[in-house]
């Protein structure tokens, strides 16, 4: 059984008159088991590492090793690895039975009846059994979504490698097929990179979170150290719903001066000591509404969600959120007072984005557990 | 409201009697082939005509048959077109698909060389064609007729076209599996493409079974000669045996219809395919 | 069956159930059963595949046998062919390599093409031909009426079988569409008769109303019509087909939007149908202009180029050159001049048609 690892890996695309830089350094070691999630916006070099590692692209430079060996140059049928795509790519001309079997009949030495039986023992493992003999248009989205996962075990790879298999199912089914997919990942014990956009989605369902960004990793590490403790304002704003509010603010000795007269006294100096100027990050769910303060903005949209309310508030064209308790229900175009507390606070550099400063509070398991949409 | 239930009704109304009757104009002459195909010649050619079949159609195709052996006749067509639309089938899928989902140098050049001898009226290739045949010793032979046309180049865009519209990911699942490039191109898009292939198959027969000028050319005797040639013989002698001609254009209709009633539904859906995109 | 979301959350559960005794029994290695004999040359294949090592440039292979043919075939001849318009064809000296007489058709090939060039002299001769602009003229007539009045019938069809009310669609469709598979030859003889004048049907039925004789095959203004009549009559069916496909893909909700804002049947038609059948109907227009710009089995068979060429069309001219006279270097030019009208036209109808 194998862990991960990925060194240095850059890779270009090169259409003969332009370069695109699509992966750029990248290095990460996922141990043996580890559910691990590529997460980023469309176009940040998540899918294309992951079809690096699934040998569908050739690696420009570096190098991914499988356990001990080095796969680099390997064709994708030689990686023992299997792949879940995003829209399940079952064959249409197939039953169901022929797609789960499809591999083994080309790949191994398995006997005809043998591919039968193990097809057969994947498909009652998912619940798919009565569905062998249809072909996949027969099949609803989440059936489909089974098919594909039952493809992916059957050959019983060392590694597991699934792109966005959740998009395209419905809201409900989604969050009942991610307990699904962590509990059968767990129980079979493979390593699995898993790739998303949707960041609630990573926060969910992975050990560990990768970042990436521009072709870039900006951060590896378990979801709440991701969210707590981002190394930079890209992935404190990527990681969290509603995302975080920035805005910029001047530094005078220990006093923030923002924009709609925003200030805030910061009792340590040190993260900000030589600048002039930082970014100010508060999670939505930090912000409390306070009868007087120093602050104010003005309400424009309350949201009730019933468990919380979504308070979306204005000061001087700069937008800022708030989770709240649902019995705080300003009316809206009215003006509010809010607080937040010193070790909430995140405070980034202005130019490089740098973090200089993050949560320092104590972990309260109802704040951090609650960031699902 | 009733004003615009009458209006419905009388468009109604136009709808049909424009279909019936386009249906009646191209019904005419088809079935003034069977009558004809049915009338011994002298009543045949009469005036005013007649208008109902006669029974006379076995004495005419006995007739035809000893004249030019109509039955071999169609047999050489349908051979050769059966053999050259399954061959071209191969080489434009193959070639189709290579020119959809793969990236190659020259691709764009080689793929639009191609198309542009979809102007060229194949008439005017006979000159050329016929030295090249005689040079090979290939006159009268049905390789000769078979293989020029093979690589298509309506074929070729139809299959590009239609082979584009496989997922990308069907493929990489396919190669992740394990599965050879070959395999995944018989065992994955082939079999994703059944209504492309059956719209091309009718383009295809329907191609070879209209060329003309070129198998006249080429073939020599009358034991090789295919349907237009054999037709165009028996308006060759002094005195034309019209109601003959009708038989073996009525006979020569029969494999077409099979052909299209069988595949009509793919054909539209497949040759679809190659006008939307592009 | 029950709705997907039922199944699936009924599978689920019991999938749920289910995991936790049974994972990894799916997990069994292979027993020491009897392989059949399918499974060993499956064996044998993936061993076959195995030891092949990966072909860097597969691509080239999956074109070259199609690339092969066509190379030999088609484009020999296509440069063969500009090659010979810049030669004259030297007389018949050394005996014929065949010939073949049909009695109407009559092909000789001499053996050895004893070439002169000549430049350009083959253009420069074309140029002043006569009966080179005649052709160009006759073809242009057929095609100017031909393709208009075909696309149209073929799209008043497409339209009238897509209505909702329309009732036996398919029955109208097939036989609409049935000429198509009359054999090229063959109709066209069923033409030659339908329209003599003396004996045929048309005139017949003509006369019944009190009209004509028309002189459909002998006056050059009518003999072009009958060509029109016959190549409209094979071709509007399978055109009809395409277009109705094409109008099957239109999304209904665009009419419904389009009812909503008070649009009347031509405003639907306008602004609805028309351009969304725009590929498709670029597409018909493309191939018909093409086919019929190549036009020769039915006046070669119908009205022979006839009477006094005025029916020849461009490519019936060429053939003539060639196989009745002999002029191949002449008749190479006509070729070269012709594809360019061709693709000229073509490349225009696309860019036209392309826009917007």
């Amino acid at each position: 059984m194998s862990g991960i690892n990925i060194t240095e890996l850059d890779k270009v695309y090169d259409s003969g008159t332009e370069k695109v830089v699509a992966v750029e350094d990248l290095s990460i070691e996922i141990n043996h088991g580890e559910f691990l999630v590529l997460v980023g916006p469309s176009g940040c070099g998540k899918s294309t590492t992951l079809r690096c590692l699934a040998g569908l692209e050739d690696v420009t430079t570096g190098s991914i090793q499988f356990g001990d060996e080095d796969v680099t140059d390997h064709r994708a049928s030689e990686r023992d690895v299997a792949m879940v795509f995003q829209n399940y790519a079952l064959y249409p001309h197939m039953t169901v039975r022929s797609n789960i079997g499809f591999g083994l009949k080309l790949s191994t030495k398995l006997t005809g009846d043998e591919i039968e039986q193990q097809v057969e023992d994947v498909a009652e493992m998912l619940g798919i059994s009565e569905l062998l003999n249809e072909k996949p248009k027969a099949l609803s989205g989440g059936q489909q979504q089974r098919v594909a996962l039952g493809r992916a075990i059957v050959r019983e790879p060392s590694v597991f490698l699934m792109d966005e298999p959740l998009s395209n199912l419905d809201a409900k089914l989604r969050s009942d097929m991610r307990t699904e997919l962590q509990e059968l990942q767990a129980d079979l014990d493979v390593t699995t990179v898993y790739v998303t956009h949707d960041q609630t989605e990573a926060m969910a369902m992975g050990d560990r979170i990768a970042v990436m960004d521009g072709g870039v990793l900006q951060q590896v590490g378990p979801p709440e150290e991701v969210y707590r403790s981002p190394v930079n304002q890209f992935v404190a704003d990527f990681i969290g719903s509603p995302s975080i509010n920035l805005l910029s603010a001047d530094v005078e000795g220990e006093t923030l001066r923002g924009p709609g007269g925003f200030t805030y006294e910061i009792d340590d100096t040190e993260p900000v000591a030589g600048h002039d100027r930082v970014r100010v990050g508060i999670r939505p769910e930090d912000i409390t509404v306070v009868d007087s303060g120093q602050n104010t903005a003005d309400v424009t949209v309350v949201e009730p969600m019933g468990n919380e309310n979504f308070l979306y508030m204005e000061m001087d064209g700069h937008e800022l959120t708030a989770r709240v308790d649902p019995a705080i229900r300003p009316a809206e175009e009215t003006q509010v007072s809010f607080d937040f507390r010193e070790a909430a606070l995140y405070l980034f550099d202005a130019k490089t984005g740098d973090a200089l400063k993050t949560k320092t509070d104590t972990v309260d398991p109802a704040v951090v557990g609650t960031t699902e949409d | 409201m009733r004003e615009q239930r009458r209006k419905d009704a009388v468009w109604r109304f136009l709808t049909y009697a424009f279909v019936i009757t386009m249906v009646v104009v191209m019904m005419v002459p088809l079935y003034w082939m069977l009558v004809a195909a049915t009338l011994p010649q002298e009543q045949f050619l009469q005036f005013p005509p007649r208008l109902l079949p006669g029974t006379a159609f076995l004495d005419n195709f006995a007739a035809l048959q000893e004249r030019l052996d109509f039955v071999r006749t169609i047999r050489n067509s349908v051979l050769i077109a059966v053999v050259y639309t399954l061959l071209s089938l191969v080489l434009c899928s193959m070639a189709g698909f290579a020119f959809a989902k793969y990236e190659f140098k020259f691709k764009e050049p080689i793929f639009y060389a191609i198309l542009a001898t979809l102007v060229l009226p194949i008439q005017l290739l006979v000159i050329p064609l016929f030295l090249l045949m005689a040079q090979l010793d290939w006159t009268n032979t049905f390789r000769a007729i078979i293989l020029p046309w093979a690589a298509n180049p309506i074929g070729i865009f139809l299959m590009r076209q239609n082979m584009k519209s496989i997922p990308d990911a069907l493929l990489e699942s396919a190669r992740m599996d394990g599965a050879t490039e070959f395999q995944i191109f018989y065992r994955i898009a082939l079999p994703t493409m059944r209504s492309s292939l059956a719209a091309l198959a009718i383009i295809l027969f329907l191609f070879q079974w209209d060329l003309f000028l070129y198998p006249l050319v080429i073939l020599e005797t009358a034991d090789m000669y295919t349907i237009p040639v054999g037709l165009a013989q028996l308006t060759g002698f002094q005195r034309i045996y019209y109601d003959q001609i009708m038989v073996a254009a009525t006979l020569a209709i029969v494999p077409m219809v099979v052909l299209f009633l069988v595949l009509q539904k793919q054909f539209v859906s497949g040759i679809l395919a190659g006008s939307l995109k592009e | 069956m029950a709705t997907s979301d039922e199944t699936d959350d009924r599978v689920g559960q019991a999938y749920r159930r289910r995991i936790r005794t049974k994972i990894r029994t799916a997990t069994r290695r292979s027993r020491r059963a009897a392989r059949p004999v399918w499974d060993r040359v499956r064996f044998a294949r993936q061993d076959l595949t195995a030891a092949t090592p990966a072909l860097p440039r597969v691509a080239y292979l999956f074109i070259a046998p199609f690339f092969l043919l066509f190379s030999v075939f088609l484009a020999f001849p296509v440069f063969y062919t500009l090659y010979l318009s810049f030669f004259e064809y030297q007389g018949v000296g050394q005996g014929s390599l065949f010939w073949i007489d049909l009695g109407p058709v009559y092909i000789e090939i001499p053996q050895i093409a004893q070439l002169n060039f000549v430049g350009l002299g083959n253009y420069a001769r074309l140029l002043g031909n006569d009966l080179f602009w005649q052709s160009m003229f006759n073809t242009s007539y057929i095609l100017v009426i031909q393709v208009p009045l075909m696309i149209g019938l073929a799209l008043a069809l497409a339209l009238a079988l897509n209505a909702s009310f329309m009732r036996f669609k398919g029955v109208f469709r097939t036989a609409i569409a049935l000429p198509v598979s009359a054999n090229l030859v063959a109709y066209s003889t069923v033409f030659l008769l339908l329209f003599n004048e003396q004996l045929g049907f048309l005139n017949y039925v003509l006369a019944g109303v009190g009209l004509g004789p028309v002189p459909w095959l002998t006056d050059g203004f009518w003999a072009r019509n009958t060509i029109i009549a016959a190549v409209t009559w094979r071709w509007t069916g399978y055109n009809m087909i395409i277009l109705l496909a094409g109008l099957q893909t239109i999304p209904q909700q665009l009419y419904e939007a389009a009812e909503i804002d008070g649009a009347n049947r031509w405003e639907k038609f306008r602004y609805v149908t028309l351009p969304q059948l725009k590929p498709v109907f670029l597409f018909v227009v493309v191939l018909s202009t093409i086919g019929t710009f190549k036009l020769f089995a039915e006046p070669y068979v119908i009205t022979g180029g006839g009477p006094t060429n005025s029916t020849i069309t461009i490519v019936q001219y060429i053939y003539r050159q060639a196989f009745v006279n002999f002029n191949l270097g002449y008749a190479s030019a006509l070729t070269v001049v012709f594809v360019a009208v061709v693709s000229v036209f073509s490349v225009i109808q696309i860019k036209i048609g392309g826009e917007d």
